[in-house]
């Protein structure tokens, strides 16, 4: 994936995100938005027949892995044009035809069945992997060090994606989580761990791209943890718990203007042509909100529909 | 259904290989399924009901795992959701309690929430109940996984049944909880030759009789049938259901013989707080007027490895016979 497709993907994200906050029927939400570079990073390496899983914070991991907007809105304002019907909204979204196996709320919940997963593609016989990002607050739960193990022990195709954003809800990572880097976590287990700069989307691809070399030569699972931050507070229902000066000293690492200037600098992007790929992406957002608009939500009927 | 129906053409067989028979003709028919649990390759299973499978499938579809009951479950539920077929053996129900996530929050909801994109074929297969060994080896919580929109849960008292529930386990589409119990495993009883499957939520009628209904289901059919001997020679002629399945729940049959006792007495190892007799209890009560009911199940404590505890906490024939006259005698209901 090229400079320019990597800051699209990023721009589409916050400008989605941008759009949605806006928005009186937002709804409950966990944003991407400062942390799109891990996503679209990540994203840039997976063929179209791998699987991505991910935590509640699905914004930004469906569009990077090339979602409709639309169809996102759509799933997030709970209408029926969503790719589950509206159902599944932000926490549990799915789309596996095209390779997003899917969210799920529970935090560390999706770590054992991507296991589950990359187990029914060892079984497969291809080339293909699992991809499974989750935050730093995942980190303390036992289905990680489970996971961790039994991935080792057969060799699973699973790419594990610690998204350190650095807090679970208000609790700093260094007040609930007894290791310094979080990728340490994975070296007992003898495999490939690596803690990148999370904010820098060519450092994750780059670093997704040697390990999935590694799980695609069938030598078994890796870690990556990528060091991000939130924009926003954890949720659209969270108060904000970080000093005013920790906030704007993250705003000035944000991932989009650092790809941004350094391609400007580096002659890759012009300023016009900046400008019309924001253009682009505002035009794309608006599509993608007259179509979930014009969707319908679910006839009351369909809360007994796919139970058993 | 009766019982002469499914004793025709049979053979007798122990409990324990009737699990491997269902399973054994499940591996061979869909090269998909694939065991997973702790001790049941070369080992054979804890109770020996996985013997056999490991050498005629090999260690890729009988897959031992280490103690780590989460990613067990959670790892048969993802890879079923990703186009496999899989059996996850939880040794003892107690230890389920730290599964519950995948199975709960996930396998449950998957086909809902995915809009039918994906669904789980998963079976989790436990064995549940009281024999000597304590606190935290004898539960029986069938019925908070009743309480999950989602699951289907079923518990066999015999043999055949444990075949027949096991093989429609293994075509189910979604997450079924199948249990086991341990003092089931020993038991002998007639299995069909011909391979067959029995379908959920179809109860079966074990014994007729008028004067009182009594439903039971897994182990707890032991002492109730026993109950229902001594009952007999009281003079009091019991109708007795063995439930099966527990969800989905075939209240038509307990229904159409509760019609015709007008008193049921529902028999459980689990407890009476939102029970399987609770549940059975309120739905009947919906649908028929001026029953008289009772239900019988472990008191609220601990169920103890002492085995005097241990038996002053379950149900017994003798509790069954006293909760029976009891309630015939206008005391209860």
């Amino acid at each position: 994936m090229s400079a320019h497709e990597l800051l699209h993907d990023m721009l589409l994200i916050r400008t989605f995100e941008q759009h949605l906050i806006k928005r009186r029927d937002h709804g409950f939400q966990l944003f991407s938005s400062g942390e799109e570079a891990v996503s679209v990073g990540l994203c840039s390496v997976l063929n179209r027949d791998d699987q991505l899983l991910c935590s509640g914070r699905a914004i930004g991991p469906a569009l990077a892995r090339g979602l409709e907007p639309g169809l996102v809105l759509a799933e997030l304002l709970g209408k029926v044009a969503g790719p589950c019907r509206g159902r599944a909204g932000r926490g549990h979204m799915a789309l596996p035809a095209q390779g997003f196996f899917g969210a799920h709320a529970v935090v560390g919940g999706n770590l054992t069945i991507a296991a589950g997963v990359a187990l029914a593609m060892q079984s497969e016989g291809n080339q293909n992997l699992v991809a499974c990002m989750f935050g730093d607050g995942a980190c303390g739960a036992g289905a990680l060090h489970e996971t961790l193990n039994i991935a080792a022990l057969w060799h699973l195709p699973l790419l594990l994606v610690c998204n350190n954003n650095q807090y679970s809800v208000s609790t700093p990572r260094a007040a609930a989580l007894a290791p310094q880097k979080l990728s340490d976590l994975a070296v007992p287990f003898g495999m490939p761990a690596l803690t990148v700069d999370g904010m820098d989307v060519t450092a994750v691809r780059d670093a997704t791209r040697e390990f999935s070399d590694h799980i695609r030569a069938g030598k078994g699972p890796a870690f990556l943890e990528c060091i991000s931050y939130r924009f926003t507070p954890h949720s659209t229902s969270a108060r904000e718990s970080r000093p005013t000066a920790e906030i704007e000293a993250i705003q000035a690492l944000c991932p989009i203007v650092r790809l941004s200037s350094q391609m400007l600098m580096d002659g890759e992007i012009s300023q016009a042509d900046l400008d019309q790929m924001k253009k682009d992406v505002n035009a794309a957002v608006q599509a993608a909100s007259v179509f979930a608009e014009a969707a319908a939500f679910p006839d009351p009927a369909e809360v007994l529909h796919d139970i058993v | 259904m009766t019982l002469s129906d499914e004793t025709a053409a049979a053979t007798k067989i122990f409990f324990r290989e009737a699990i491997i028979r269902a399973l054994q003709e499940e591996m061979q028919a869909d090269p998909k399924l694939t065991l997973l649990g702790q001790d049941i390759g070369a080992f054979g299973g804890s109770y020996r009901e996985f013997d056999g499978l490991f050498d005629a499938f090999g260690a890729e579809r009988v897959r031992d795992m280490p103690v780590a009951e989460a990613a067990m479950v959670g790892i048969g539920v993802g890879a079923a959701a990703a186009g496999m077929r899989t059996l996850v053996s939880i040794t003892y129900m107690d230890f389920l309690m730290l599964a519950l996530d995948p199975l709960v929050n996930y396998a449950a909801k998957l086909r809902f929430k995915t809009a039918g994109q994906l669904r789980a074929p998963v079976v989790v297969k436990t064995t549940a109940g009281a024999k000597g060994q304590g606190v935290a080896h004898s539960q029986c919580i069938e019925a908070w996984l009743m309480a999950v929109p989602g699951l289907k849960v079923v518990a066999p008292s015999t043999p055949a049944d444990a075949y027949g529930l096991l093989k429609t386990a293994l075509r189910e589409e979604g997450p079924v909880v199948y249990i086991d119990h341990k003092r089931l495993f020993p038991t002998a009883g007639h299995v069909p030759v011909k391979a067959a499957c029995i379908p959920f939520g179809q109860a079966l009628h074990v014994r007729s009789g008028s004067d009182v209904t009594l439903v039971s289901f897994s182990y707890m059919m032991t002492p109730t049938l026993q109950a229902a001997e001594r009952l007999n020679a009281q003079g009091v002629s019991c109708d007795v259901i063995d439930l099966r399945s527990l969800a989905p729940l075939d209240m038509a049959t307990i229904c159409t013989s509760v019609k015709k006792t007008g008193v049921m007495v529902t028999v459980e190892e689990g407890q009476l707080t939102c029970g399987v007799g609770s549940e059975i209890s309120f739905r009947l009560r919906e649908m028929l007027d001026g029953v008289k009911i009772a239900r019988i199940g472990a008191v609220a404590a601990p169920v103890s490895s002492n085995r005097v505890l241990e038996a002053a906490s379950l149900p017994d024939a003798d509790k069954i016979v006293t909760c029976v006259l009891t309630l015939l005698n206008g005391k209860g209901g």
